[in-house]
């Protein structure tokens, strides 16, 4: 089977790794990188178990070839905090409690941490469309949305 | 259960003595051949307001009033 | 054990730390099923039927075998034959078919290979013949007379060996003289209803890891809502010994029900034994929706009389409850929810029906919301004929402690009553429907339930407790484990550490359903604690010289009149002294879980072009007995709530004429996202369950069960169009309106 060699920055650090042709990112990064915080949910794009962010564009990791990331910039969950310190986010999700079976929350906080970066203070509307192409099963979206407002004042206060 | 009443002749509410649930079905299966093991198969007990799903051992007195119940399950 | 009548004075029940398994999640650590891999692991597909229902003729795999990387292909042949009374038998045929594809997806092979892509090339290469049977595919083909079987095998319970048929399960239940009583009532509404399949939707599919030796031991690695199920099952479907597997507990990715039956683990054992090596099982999104649970559809009729005050005298219903191709679910309870009301005339009759569809599963208070949403319209429409408030007329009937259930056994102390004075009285609903609106309410209840738990708790050396359970978390359950130890011993929340244990580290624990784990589970980790605390006051006896009846424990410390407290550090820290490691076990089979009632409040607005439903408020009122964890508490609300809103309003299995689900994937299966809903306001009641330490009842399930009614009852209210049917989406909304106008 033949295996393309790609060469990119994941999370900061460059990284080389070899892939199938047909594998996705998300393969790759689960299966060649070891970076498991991205979840297959569907494999077609629908539920945003898979966010990463590809040169800072949010995007289902299960819909890009791994071949496609060469050159570019990708950060995964694993990246969200910055050494020993929680992304704001990832405070104001602990604390109010967003998450319950936890499966689909990597793919919140880095669809969070787009629209946070596109637009630092969104309105209850603009998170909710901000966020809808993420599924949650669990929390009934009240409490993610609100750990979203509660990390976007913490971001602007900073 | 109201299934059951086939076994009793439309009897509902049935007076007997035992000093377990399982005693208790015991009786009833002498009474009404089927009604025991009908019981023992698929049926929990209500007793004191509290269901209990493997009743055989829960021990009753003259006064108890047993619910035979369906079994209850969960999501 | 008793309840404490005042829950105020509590130092860590009713608060809301961080969760222990927090900070896991959200730098993407934590390990779900599909997140574990072994050295030299093989990957499965799966073979399927693309028939409702065929009579399996061959089974070839002469050509998978020989592919690159194929090591090892089940089908139903190497399964053994169980007893047809056996309690696993409709599992075991479900995983695997033998002979006959009871629905389209049914399993009818399974392939390991090297990679996941040559594994599904060997699947594509296995060659089946089929002869095609007819498929039956709704209640009323399934309950016509002369109807094909959907399953040869099925027999309904309990009745007299005869032939087979479409019925599994008949309950018919009856008080008093409903026809007389409807007869003499001032009025009376009578109405036909029918709900489509839906999923469960949990976003983790099912995934395991399988690890079986020579020896005849496996270990399993799996995603489920019972750990100690899956091996009890896996054993029994496969004829091994029980204690031969450990099964350990990933993390699980939302179960709803969903999760508490077993699909792949069996399977993935006997390929891991034909191939010797360890096997990867994972579904995919469509394997997921067309071979795993949904909930049952469903048709009913309802019919309520009321005297012209509003005091409901009878009620009359028929439900039927289409199962999927076996008739082993045990949720048909849930059409016993209909007493939330008294009710003095009662005649009630329940039907579970064989369909060529997949087996259903449980979905949180498992076929409660059906019946709810038809009990609570037609009391809607007496409010509306009655001129009543919905909530003044809920209130004059509402069920007590001491009332009736449908099955004839009283309420134990309920907090129905409460609740709904609680919506009364809340901002919500004393606030004016906003112009263009309308509102809806609802209730429900669960009825829950105990079973059995264990749970250790060891005290460490450092003073700090690690509690062991065997309730998989899927909503936070840890966090209350921890809150009631924290509570009993004194010590800080965060000095404990909450484990979901292996099947070989804890004692058997039942599956977590039935809204249980908190009840159950935390009674029996509130038993370990006290057992502990009596050890440690007899410690610090030996400490002190003294009896240990002259220990008091304060606040997470020995008091002895005259000498300083020990703390349970101090304690701890000389166990080896004083007769070594501090730990206690309890184990359980609770009875006592205490139903949860539940009323629900929307304001909605009805675009009248396209029958789009548009919720702009939405308030949940529960009992949750005893809030250990408040905010957990309202998550399982909220998100019981919105699973309601998606099952009313959207979700629903399509099939095609031959039974083909026509929408099997998260595109067109579309479960509510962020922006189809606004904040879902909660308000916690909390009337505590006597024969909970704490009061607790469990919350989990009842808030799928009002929303419903809620929604039918406002789209009502909002357009004069009784919406019987659901999901009451755009065009079935837009073509009642049409028919109306």
């Amino acid at each position: 089977m033949s295996r393309t060699h790609v060469s990119c920055n994941i999370n900061g650090e460059d990284v080389e790794f070899l892939t199938a042709d047909a594998s996705s990112l998300l393969d790759a990064l689960r299966n060649e990188l070891g970076l498991i915080g991205a979840k297959e949910g569907c494999g077609t794009g629908d539920c945003g178990s898979c966010s990463v962010l590809l040169d800072g564009r949010l995007v289902c990791s299960c819909l890009v070839m791994a071949p496609e990331a060469e050159g570019r910039d990708v950060v995964t969950i694993e990246g969200l905090a910055e050494g020993d310190h929680l992304h704001p986010l990832q405070k104001t999700f602990l604390e109010g409690a967003a998450l319950q079976c936890g499966i689909c929350t990597p793919g919140f906080l880095l669809a969070a941490k787009a629209l946070l970066d596109a637009n630092p203070n969104p309105t209850e509307t603009e998170i909710r469309y901000g966020l809808a192409g993420n599924l949650c099963r669990c929390t009934g979206y009240d409490k993610i949305v609100k750990a979203v407002q509660e990390a976007s004042v913490e971001l602007r206060g900073a | 259960m109201a299934e059951h009443r086939r076994f009793t002749g439309g009897e509902a509410v049935l007076e007997v003595n035992g000093a377990t649930v399982g005693a208790v079905i015991n009786e009833l299966e002498v009474r009404f051949p089927g009604l025991g093991a009908a019981l023992r198969a698929g049926s929990s007990a209500g007793i004191n307001g509290e269901i209990h799903a493997e009743p055989e051992f829960v021990a009753v007195n003259p006064e108890t009033t047993i619910y035979f119940v369906a079994p209850l399950a969960g999501g | 054990m008793t309840a404490t009548e005042n829950p105020t004075g509590y130092k860590w029940i009713g608060t809301r730390p961080v969760r222990h398994d927090g900070y896991e999640k959200v730098v993407g650590k934590a390990r779900f099923a599909a997140d574990l891999d072994l050295t030299g692991q093989l990957y499965t597909a799966y073979v399927r039927s693309p028939h409702a229902h065929a009579r399996v003729l061959s089974i070839d795999t002469a050509a998978a075998e020989a592919m690159p990387g194929v090591k090892a292909i089940v089908t139903g042949a190497d399964f053994p034959d169980l007893d047809p009374l056996d309690p696993n038998y409709d599992v075991s045929i479900n995983v695997m078919a033998r002979g006959t594809a009871l629905y389209h997806g049914h399993a009818i092979a399974a392939v390991a290979a090297l990679t996941k892509a040559e594994a599904r090339a060997a699947a594509a290469a296995v060659a089946v013949s089929y002869d095609v049977l007819p498929a039956v595919l709704t209640i009323d083909e399934a309950m016509a007379e002369g109807a094909p079987l959907a399953n040869e095998e099925n027999y309904q319970k309990f009745a007299p060996p005869g032939d087979p048929t479409n019925i599994s399960t008949h309950t018919p239940l009856e008080r008093g003289d409903a026809a007389e009583a409807l007869a003499g009532a001032d009025i009376v509404i009578e109405r036909e209803f029918d709900a489509a399949h839906v999923h469960q939707g949990y976003i983790e599919p099912h995934a395991c890891v399988v690890d079986a030796g020579l020896d005849g031991k496996a270990n399993v690695w799996c995603s489920s809502q019972g750990h100690f199920m899956i091996r009890a099952v896996t054993a029994g479907i496969l004829g091994r010994e029980t204690s031969r597997i450990k099964v350990t507990p990933a993390e699980i990715g939302g179960g709803f029900g969903g999760k508490t039956t077993v699909y792949l683990e069996p399977v993935a054992l006997l390929l891991s034994e034909k191939s010797g090596r360890p096997v990867k099982s994972v579904m995919t999104r469509e394997e997921v929706l067309r071979a795993t649970g949904p909930a049952p559809g469903c048709k009913m009729r309802v019919k309520i009389g009321a005297t012209k005050d509003g005091e409901l005298v009878a009620l009359d219903a028929w439900m039927a409850y289409s199962l999927g191709a076996f008739g082993d679910f045990a949720g048909m309870v849930g059409a016993m929810s209909v007493a939330s009301y008294k009710f003095p005339n009662l005649k009630l009759e329940a039907w579970g029906v064989l369909t060529n569809t997949p087996k259903t599963a449980a979905y949180r208070a498992p076929s409660a919301p059906h019946a709810a949403f038809a009990i609570e319209s037609v009391i809607d429409e007496i409010a509306i004929e009655l001129d009543m408030d919905p909530i003044d007329l809920r209130l004059k009937n509402a069920a007590v402690e001491g009332d009736l259930t449908a099955m004839g056994m009283p309420h134990p102390r309920i907090g129905f009553v409460e609740c709904l004075e609680a919506l009364k009285a809340s901002p919500h609903y004393q606030s004016p429907v906003p112009e263009g609106a309308s509102r809806g309410v609802a209730a429900g209840f669960w009825f829950n339930i105990g079973e059995q738990s264990s749970a250790t708790v060891n005290l460490n050396e450092d003073g700090t407790a690690t509690v062991l359970t065997g309730s998989p978390d899927i909503g936070g359950s840890r966090a209350s484990m921890a809150l009631m130890t924290a509570e009993e011993l004194g010590i800080d929340v965060y000095a404990i550490t909450p484990v979901v244990a292996d099947t070989e580290a804890v004692g058997f624990t039942d599956v977590t359903e039935g809204s249980r784990a908190t009840f159950a589970t935390g009674k029996a980790v509130v038993e370990a604690c006290r057992e502990l605390i009596g050890e440690l006051k007899i410690r610090a006896a030996t400490i002190h010289g003294v009896e240990p009846d002259q220990v008091e424990w304060i606040d997470g410390a020995a008091h002895v009149e005259g000498k300083d407290p020990l703390s349970l550090a101090q304690i701890t820290e000389q166990a080896k002294r004083t007769g070594g490691p501090l730990t206690a076990t309890a184990s359980l089979n609770a009875a006592g879980a205490g139903p949860s009632f539940a009323v629900h409040c929307a304001d909605v607005t009805v675009d009248e072009e396209t029958g789009q439903v548009t919720i702009i408020r939405y308030t949940a009122v529960q009992d949750a007995g005893t809030a250990i964890h408040p905010s957990y508490v309202e998550g399982q609300m909220q998100g019981g709530s919105v699973q309601g809103i998606g099952w009313a309003l959207n979700e629903e299995y399509i099939y095609n004429a031959d039974g083909v689900m026509q929408n099997a994937g998260f595109l067109d299966y579309r479960i509510p996202v962020a922006s189809d809903i606004p904040m879902i306001e909660t308000i916690i009641v909390e009337v505590p369950n006597p024969s909970h330490p704490y009061g607790v009842r469990g919350v989990g399930e009842t808030g799928i069960v009002p929303p419903m009614g809620t929604l039918g009852n406002a789209i009502r209210r909002a357009t004069g169009v009784r919406m019987t049917s659901m999901p009451m989406s755009p065009p079935k909304v837009l073509a009642r309106l049409s028919e109306n106008n």
